[in-house]
């Protein structure tokens, strides 16, 4: 559960937040992630009023209240603020008025302040929970960025991903993260792939051991995350098993409801997987760049034989007569 | 067969390099699929690198998930390791 208290911590400066009151409100979970101006509901209209989202108040708000008659605007202040309302957002350094500060120490609802301007903070406050809230997940892989397109190397334990990474990074490659990838859906929307912190830019390849591909091959080689553009998965090559010869049909998998273009690269022995790697890669830019060679090579040959056809038809009608 | 068992990290230094590749060396070959979660991360146990992201400390509790043909006996082997403490002292 994400609770007031996270929001606070991480982005106090962001956001340049201060708390005014109820601290011991921060354990107040955030379930949607989603912040408003009350807007309408603070005129008394509380029909569809969602009282989950983070409140924040602004020029327009804070002189609408004051303007209120003292009786009027309790009840008002009321009517946004319930026991389900994460926090309440001053922007733009006003001082709250005085009845949401007494609702906030008696509710123990946090109050705070910023001197960001109100559209400011609400933006920067919707982008930055929307990113805490989008779905994530960790996949047994290895994401490296070939040519510039992000791929994401996966296949069974000692296959030989580690090493067709490490082949890559040799190529002048890079390396985001070997054996976990963290794929985070962001707003775009787009996947994108990073490595945990705590083995950032480490391999570890049989026989020789734990390496630090930053040290080895330099800065140059590594980066901390990259939209995953394709996952390719290395299999051992299974002579029963038909493999794609033309690559006129594309396969997709799905990752996080993500359509994601999908390979499947059999190994073995001869077969040079990183340049195969690399071909696909520059393969896929070719295709984002609106050329298809299977599809072109396709389309010309169905030419060449209707045409071959229509000479066909003409040669018969010929003798015919 | 499908088998899931919670264990306790009970050596002093937690789950570093050497258990890791302890652990990794037990499922070595073998045919089933090993997870392990530990603070809701699930990782590949078949994978060091994977282990070690865990960083899990002593008395940390950890969800061993086998699935496979195997999983009895790679179960049995790695509660083992975990009640031995990995033979560290």
């Amino acid at each position: 559960m994400y609770h007031v208290k996270e929001f606070y911590e991480k982005y106090q400066e962001t956001l340049s937040l201060s708390i005014i009151t109820g601290k011991k409100g921060l354990s107040r979970p955030i379930r949607v992630p989603e912040a408003q101006r009350p807007g309408l509901s603070l005129s008394g209209y509380l029909k569809n009023y969602v009282n989950q989202r983070i409140l924040i108040l602004g020029t327009l708000e804070v002189s609408y209240i004051r303007d209120l008659e003292a009786k009027v605007r309790e009840e008002r202040v009321r009517g946004i603020l319930t026991s389900k309302t994460p926090a309440v957002i001053i922007a733009g350094r006003y001082a709250p008025p005085q009845e949401i500060v007494a609702f906030c120490e008696e509710n123990e609802l946090p109050l705070f302040r910023t001197k960001l301007k109100t559209m400011d903070c609400l933006t920067r406050a919707s982008f930055l929970l929307k990113e805490d809230f989008s779905p994530s997940m960790t996949c047994h892989g290895t994401l490296v960025e070939v040519f510039g397109v992000g791929v994401l190397i996966q296949g069974d334990s000692s296959i030989g991903k580690s090493e067709a990474a490490l082949g890559l990074i040799e190529r002048g490659h890079r390396l985001i993260s070997d054996d976990v990838v963290k794929v985070k859906l962001r707003e775009g929307p787009y996947l994108e792939g990073s490595g945990p912190e705590l083995t950032r830019h480490l391999m570890e390849i049989r026989g020789i051991g734990i390496i630090n591909v930053a040290h080895l091959y330099g800065a140059v080689c590594v980066r901390d995350d990259k939209k995953v553009d394709m996952a390719i998965k290395l299999e051992e090559w299974d002579d029963k098993r038909f493999y794609d010869r033309v690559g006129l049909e594309e396969k997709f998998c799905d990752l996080l409801g993500m359509k994601v273009p999908y390979h499947i690269l059999p190994v073995k022995p001869g077969r040079d997987v990183v340049l195969l790697i690399e071909t696909i890669a520059l393969n896929h830019r070719l295709k984002e760049m609106g050329f298809n060679s299977a599809k072109d090579f396709n389309v010309r040959l169905l030419e060449t034989i209707s045409k071959k056809q229509g000479h066909a038809r003409k040669m018969m009608s010929e003798n015919i007569s | 067969m499908k088998i899931s068992r919670k264990v306790k990290v009970k050596n002093a230094a937690g789950l570093h390099t050497r258990p890791a590749s302890y652990i990794v060396q037990i499922l070595q070959g073998t045919l089933s699929s090993v997870y392990f979660t530990c603070r809701k991360e699930k990782v590949n146990a078949k994978s060091i690198m994977s282990l070690l992201t865990l960083a899990a400390s002593k008395n940390s509790l950890i969800t061993i998930d086998v699935e496979g043909e195997d999983a009895e006996s790679i179960v049995g082997k790695l509660v083992e390791a975990f009640e031995k403490q990995f033979w560290e002292a």
